[in-house]
């Protein structure tokens, strides 16, 4: 049994407030259960960007998720945390726009070459550009989850936390407790 | 083209006249045939446009899931839904694409309309000269009309051939008319090509009219930043992006000896513009070099910091970037405003038949805070005796337009940490931690966020407790603000002919890795030092670095450890190693030129009336990549698309998202590569060489390493690719710590991998990669996607096939 400590339902208002897209719009969820949907993916992949390097303890916590087997797509210059933290194992380097691009496509045949992905879950980019390349996925190719687990509500994924910016120790807290369940 | 024009009536015959609208007969000085596509209309080069747009597919990320253009709406348009006029979300996006570059288009387009109207007013019909070292005088007009202006009343035809098209355009916008993404698209990139053309047409009518320079790599330095007002003289600013009326009062200035009395400083573009004055060919009568006398006080996103730090006595404005709430801000500090041209008036009273002293007695004893003068001449005469006038009246508000240190200690104690303006922040700035640690006294992280706020003001309208919190940074920052004075190279125009003479080749055979045109506004997403960074990497790097409006601006305010901004440490020529200054946003047309000159001077090429021929060329052997790190405006999007129309990628900061489209390649699908070689027509697969057309990145270090990555041609030789390739893997591994997973696409050849890591690249060809290598000779045998062949002539064009492929 995993014990939820943080709310991670709390503040789902957009992280930018006039970001108000439509009548479809993300809900806030636990992260138990945003752990077990990203368990149950058949081929998740975990997006990460360039503001993993303002809060550096969260490539330590990405590098745990790349190790339950999630693949890792380094987009910006992310990589370079892993490189300096030796752990590229199923890292891929790859800009966030082409990589959405890839996405919208049933074609693609993944980073691995493997074949395309049913989940996306974002952290640690651009706040703006994150939403934009989710809004691409939720109009063009909505076979593929949009799962955020950035410290943002991010009002286009189908679920996010909610917004957890000024909070970072419980931002922490509710990233491990996804790993836990990712771990169990 | 010689066109005669007139009417006259036929003597005897009552009532009879006849009309001569144009009768045209050919020059013979030209010795270029005319072209296949003069005056292109909106279908004409919708071939080129999909030859973009199948293989740089077309992406949008919407803004919004709704459509609220007509009465049927709001239309749910989520998950790609078709609205009730048919329209379904890509084509929704796509209408909203064209609107939005038709905007910054028509902003271009009416800018030289006016400067038409006032150029031949004022100075009357004047001869075309560019110099003698121009002699392609106006590649875009000469490309797309067919037409080689003689004097500035020519560029008429282009002002109304450009004025059709906006029109045809702007209707297919209308509900009910085109419906499919793909050929909004297509109109986009044509209304991005008319952008240039009338950024031209604004460019060349100014340059000539008011005799600025014509390519002059060693244009002088002026002076840049707030600093740089002399506050013991009444300051007159004039900000926006059309001289005219500016200009006018620097010459009342200079014609009433009063340049010890007032200072004239610009913002946005019309600051470089100004400095620009009589600094050509010294053939006009404005006094030599009265450009330099007038001040950059910054780029449009300093304005509300320039207000709030104190530094104006009175402000005339233009048109084009200027904030919308200026008198707003001007008028609780007592600062005058003139507006001066009918697109901006603010809801002002139109004062232009008034006398000039009733209009300045009344902004001088604040009975109006602005007036409208459209005549550029009185408008310039109302401000400078408006700002002489009101500056001993403004002494005592302006002592208050500063905080105070005890204000200053009160209101950061107001906070109550409640974050709703980290909410509507666009840069994201934790404003309340940074108001938090000022309370505890350290003031640093107003210190260093003062360049990334884009002084919007959006976080003074979401505090509930009216923080004026601009002001807590210009407090905070005052003396940064007294002591910010830089050197800037003032805009050199375009680049000369016997410039192209002598990078044409080294350009299109890669041994200058390219050309880097830095453009556009002042949103950046980590302020204004990374236009420095960007521009240092690639001009110490040894390629062809060009800048425009805002970023040529903000670069300028950073210097090297000797003191020296970048203007002072390289010099100004389009070469390798070199960075120019080459003017305001509408100079960007000269990049534009600066390619087609390649096409035409280097490879003679016939460019009349040929632009898809030309941009082909450009495409595939001209390695440019435009960085609008700042895109901001519509202009931005109508600059980027008017670049992507004629051969040129283009990176764009991650907040640029909000205008929907991207154009990205796929590197998985080989038969997006296929290019025609035109010595036999025969189908090569290429690598995916430049691999996107419109590129978002998240960070300055990403956007550096995809623009030397979209630097890459069919073209290179292997010298050029080997040099190419070399500074694509260093600023990844100075940047990312590693190579690029994708750097053995781009190679042909063992030499054309960077001579410091060869040998264990070759290694990781062979083991990771399965490729072929003979050790011995030290050659690749087997696995690029083509070999080195250094005839290859790559087109995207059939009609460039010079002689079929033998059966």
């Amino acid at each position: 049994m995993i014990e939820m400590a943080v709310d991670t339902t709390k503040n789902p208002i957009p992280f930018e407030m006039a970001q108000i897209p439509g009548p479809e719009m993300a809900k806030a969820y636990a992260t138990k259960v945003i752990g077990s949907i990203i368990k149950k993916s058949k081929r998740p992949l975990l997006v990460v960007g360039a503001e993993l390097f303002d809060d550096p303890v969260m490539f330590d916590k990405v590098i745990e998720m790349g190790k339950t087997g999630i693949p890792i797509a380094a987009t910006a210059h992310s990589v370079k945390g892993f490189v300096d933290r030796d752990y590229l194992e199923n890292v891929y380097q790859i800009g966030l726009h082409p990589l959405t691009n890839y996405l919208r496509f049933e074609d693609w045949k993944g980073l691995d070459g493997q074949g395309h992905y049913d989940t996306v879950i974002f952290l640690g980019i651009h706040y703006k550009f994150a939403n934009g390349m989710f809004s691409a996925l939720k109009n063009f190719n909505r076979n593929v989850r949009r799962v955020s687990i950035d410290r943002y509500f991010h009002v286009n994924a189908n679920m996010t936390f909610g917004n957890l910016a000024f909070s970072p120790d419980d931002y922490h807290e509710a990233v491990d407790e996804v790993i836990a369940v990712l771990k169990k | 083209m010689v066109k005669t024009e007139g009417s006259f009536a036929v003597e005897d015959m009552k009532n009879v006249q006849i009309n001569i609208g144009a009768v045209i007969k050919e020059e013979d000085e030209w010795d270029q045939e005319m072209g296949p596509y003069p005056k292109p209309h909106v279908a004409t080069l919708r071939d080129w446009d999909f030859k973009i747009v199948n293989r740089y597919r077309i992406f949008y990320a919407p803004a919004d899931d709704t459509c609220t253009l007509c009465t049927f709406g709001p239309c749910d348009l989520t998950g790609n839904k078709r609205g009730a006029c048919g329209i379904d979300q890509a084509g929704a996006c796509g209408k909203i694409v064209l609107i939005a570059v038709l905007m910054g288009t028509c902003a271009h387009t009416a800018h030289g309309r006016h400067l038409y109207h006032w150029c031949l007013d004022k100075f009357g019909d004047m001869p075309f000269d560019m110099g003698s070292d121009i002699l392609v005088k106006a590649p875009l007009t000469e490309s797309i009309i067919g037409i080689r202006p003689k004097t500035l009343k020519d560029f008429g035809q282009v002002l109304s051939y450009c004025e059709e098209e906006i029109t045809q355009l702007l209707a297919s916008c209308h509900s009910g008319q085109e419906g499919h993404y793909i050929d909004f698209e297509s109109k986009a990139l044509h209304s991005g090509m008319i952008d240039s053309l009338g950024k031209e047409i604004c460019d060349m009518l100014q340059t000539v009219a008011y005799d600025m320079p014509r390519g002059d790599p060693e244009a002088p330095l002026v002076e840049i930043g707030m600093g740089t007002m002399d506050q013991s003289k009444a300051c007159l600013v004039a900000y926006g992006h059309n001289l005219a009326a500016g200009a006018e009062a620097m010459f009342y200035t200079e014609n009433n000896d009063l340049w010890e009395k007032v200072e004239i400083g610009g913002v946005c573009c019309t600051a470089i513009d100004l400095t620009r004055i009589a600094e050509g060919l010294g053939n006009t009568d404005i006094p030599k070099m009265i450009g330099t006398k007038v001040k950059v006080v910054g780029a449009v996103g300093w304005w509300r910091k320039m207000v709030r730090a104190g530094i104006m006595d009175a402000v005339m404005v233009d048109e084009q970037c200027v904030w919308c709430d200026v008198v707003r801000d001007c008028q609780p500090r007592k600062i005058p405003v003139i507006a001066t041209n009918d697109k901006i008036m603010y809801g002002l009273v139109d004062r232009t038949n008034d006398p000039v002293d009733e209009i300045v007695s009344d902004l001088v004893e604040f009975r109006v805070a602005g007036v409208v003068v459209l005549d550029p001449v009185k408008a310039g005469e109302v401000a400078v005796k408006t700002a002489l006038q009101v500056k001993p009246k403004r002494a005592d508000i302006k002592s208050k337009i500063v905080l105070t240190e005890e204000e200053f200690k009160t209101w950061v104690e107001t906070c109550t940490r409640c974050r709703q303006c980290t909410y509507v922040c666009p840069p994201h700035i934790r404003i309340s931690n940074i108001i938090e640690e000022a309370s505890k006294g350290n003031l640093e992280p107003f210190s260093s966020t003062y360049e990334i706020c884009v002084g919007c003001g959006r976080c003074e309208q979401a505090c509930p407790q009216e923080i004026p919190i601009l002001k807590l940074y210009e407090y905070a920052n005052r003396e940064y603000i007294a002591n910010q004075k830089f050197k800037m190279r003032a805009g050199r125009g375009p680049v000369r002919d016997t410039e192209i003479r002598a990078v044409g080749m080294p350009i299109v055979m890669g041994t200058i890795p390219g050309v880097i045109a830095l453009v556009g506004c002042s949103n950046y997403p980590n302020g204004t030092k990374e236009c420095y960074d960007i521009a240092k990497e690639f001009v110490d790097r040894g390629y062809i670095v060009v800048a425009t409006g805002c970023m040529a601006m903000d670069m300028s305010l950073y210097t090297d450890e000797d003191g020296k901004t970048i203007w002072e440490q390289y010099p100004g020529g389009f070469d390798g190693r070199n960075i120019c200054n080459i003017g305001s946003c509408v100079s960007n047309a000269h990049i534009h030129g600066a390619a087609i000159k390649v096409a035409t001077i280097f490879a003679r090429r016939n460019h009349r009336a040929n632009y898809d021929d030309i941009a082909d060329y450009i495409l595939s052997k001209v390695g440019a990549c435009g960085v609008a790190w700042g895109a901001y405006s519509q202009k931005a999007a109508s600059i980027a698309t008017g670049f992507n129309r004629i051969g040129c990628p283009v990176v764009v900061q991650p907040s640029s998202v909000i205008y929907r489209r991207a154009f990205l390649g796929r590197t998985d699908v080989p038969e997006d590569w296929m290019v025609i070689d035109a010595r036999d027509g025969s189908l090569v697969q290429i690598e995916p060489a430049p691999e996107h057309m419109l590129y978002v990145a998240e960070t300055k270090e990403e956007a550096m390493l995809m623009m030397a990555k979209l630097c890459f041609r069919p073209s290179d030789n292997s010298i050029g690719r080997m040099i190419k390739l070399t500074h694509y893997c260093d600023i990844s591994k100075k940047y990312f710590g590693k190579l690029p997973d994708d750097w053995p696409i781009f190679v042909r050849h063992a030499s054309e991998l960077p001579i410091a890591d060869k040998e264990p690249m070759m290694k990781e060809l062979e083991e990771k990669h399965g490729w072929k290598i003979d050790w011995k000779a030290k050659k690749i045998v087997e696995g690029p996607i083509r070999p080195v062949d250094v005839s290859f002539d790559p087109t995207n064009l059939p009609r460039k096939i010079r002689a079929k492929k033998k059966k």
